[in-house]
């Protein structure tokens, strides 16, 4: 509202039916606001109030920049902390914790999610992970994989008593070749021989079991895909290829690659 | 204002250079607190406060010295209000005038406009219009602000603003009239 539309308290400078008041003096008042020169012709009162503006925004009195040492103060804190004393700290703390706060806790998580990476990644290149664990980091950042590591020998000395020793079972080969690892010849004889003569059941191992990854061989119905031990068990023989070693199934006579 | 070496003087603030940040300040610092003792209980301690906070964020800030002030004011109204708001909390205590508040309740302010116009008074003076009115005026004439930075500080519609401070000057400009100052 403006102009005769405004109660009068509300515009005290405005003077109906007299040049320059009301919404005739809008350009002249956007001058003033703007600290454009005004024209000659312009109101008296426009003058006064443009020189009283200008006035406001005047120089700097010397009493204004005494604050000049305490932010050169907090400048330097800023250019430099490691040289602040936790005194002279304290009132930019004022200011800072809560973003130093946010910030540390991501480096801080960061930090810790590499180291266990890092140690987990290491402990699997030198092979002292549980046997699925270290198979599950053969796969996926191709250390070695459990049954390529342990000896039976390391495997007597560090099993707990009364328990059996731990073999990879059929479901740790398949893991592997369904994510498409590529193992060298040296495992896949291992494996091919540790199938054939430890004559362990055909039950499947009590293992982590991997999730849904996929796998080349066509799936066959039924809950879980465990290959069968017995006389039709899949037979993997290393190929020379040019570019990598990677196993071939071949079904032996008298039985194809079944699961239950 | 600075002008054309702001973008110069900025850098080299960022970079560290005390001189350049001392030159920002001394350029900003009287308008920053012509406004602050318009609308804060203690502007030196809330500019103080606001340095620090631009000081913090200064390294991140990328534009134009209209930017940076209009950044800086807005955070400046920001430590106002947080002020304002921590010293309701507190108990009420009595405290001696300062000679800000003195000019604030002048009751009669027409001898401001009489008398040599000085900074300081030139902004009690406009310190006796409605606050609104007087902060719009104040971002826009004191801080140099323009329109639009003055709406999205004070929240308002650049409209808004526009006929706020329109309104606020007509009644300076009245006052002004009333008491003869028609050179």
């Amino acid at each position: 509202m403006s102009g005769p539309g405004a109660m009068h308290d509300e515009m005290p400078g405005y003077f109906p039916g007299r040049p320059g008041g009301g919404e005739h003096d809008e350009p002249l008042l956007d001058m003033i606001l703007d600290r454009r020169p005004l024209p000659p012709g312009a109101p008296p009162e426009m003058h006064v109030l443009a020189r009283t503006l200008a006035a406001a925004a005047g120089s700097a009195d010397p009493r204004e920049l005494a604050g000049e040492a305490a932010a050169l103060a907090a400048f330097r804190r800023s250019a430099s902390p490691a040289g602040v004393s936790h005194a002279a700290q304290r009132p930019a703390r004022r200011w800072l914790p809560r973003r130093s706060g946010r910030g540390r806790l991501p480096i801080a998580a960061a930090l810790v999610g590499a180291a266990a990476g890092l140690g987990s990644i290491t402990a699997a290149y030198v092979g002292v992970l549980p046997g699925p664990i270290q198979q599950m980091a053969h796969v996926t950042v191709g250390a070695p994989s459990a049954s390529h590591n342990r000896s039976p020998q390391t495997r007597t000395a560090t099993r707990p008593p009364g328990r059996a020793p731990y073999e990879p079972g059929p479901s740790d080969h398949k893991q592997a070749r369904s994510a498409g690892s590529t193992p060298a010849p040296s495992q896949a004889n291992h494996q091919q021989q540790h199938h054939g003569s430890t004559g362990r059941s055909p039950e499947p191992a009590p293992t982590c079991k991997p999730g849904p990854v996929p796998t080349r061989t066509p799936p066959k119905p039924g809950p879980t895909q465990y290959p069968t031990l017995g006389p039709g068990q899949p037979v993997v023989t290393p190929q020379p290829s040019p570019t990598a070693s990677c196993p071939v199934i071949v079904p032996q006579a008298g039985g194809s690659r079944s699961s239950h | 204002m600075i002008g054309a070496a702001f973008g110069d003087t900025l850098a080299k603030a960022q970079a560290g250079d005390e001189a350049a940040f001392a030159c920002i300040f001394r350029d900003v610092q009287p308008s920053l607190l012509r406004y602050l003792r318009m609308i804060a209980p203690d502007p030196e301690d809330v500019a103080g406060e606001t340095w620090v906070q631009v000081v913090a964020g200064l390294e991140g800030f990328r534009g134009e010295e209209q930017a940076f002030r209009a950044w800086l004011f807005t955070i400046a109204r920001h430590r106002a209000v947080d002020a304002g708001r921590s010293r309701t909390r507190r108990p009420a205590v009595p405290l001696e005038m300062s000679e800000a508040a003195e000019q604030l309740t002048s009751p009669d302010t027409a001898d401001l406009a009489l008398e040599a116009v000085s900074s300081r008074a030139a902004v009690a003076l406009i310190a006796t219009l409605p606050p609104e009115q007087a902060e719009i005026i104040l971002l826009r004439v004191v801080a140099g602000l323009d329109n639009a930075d003055v709406a999205r500080i004070v929240r308002k519609t650049p409209g808004a603003v526009r006929v706020a401070a329109h309104r606020g000057l007509r009644r300076l400009a009245g006052q002004a009239e009333r008491t003869g100052v028609t050179q």
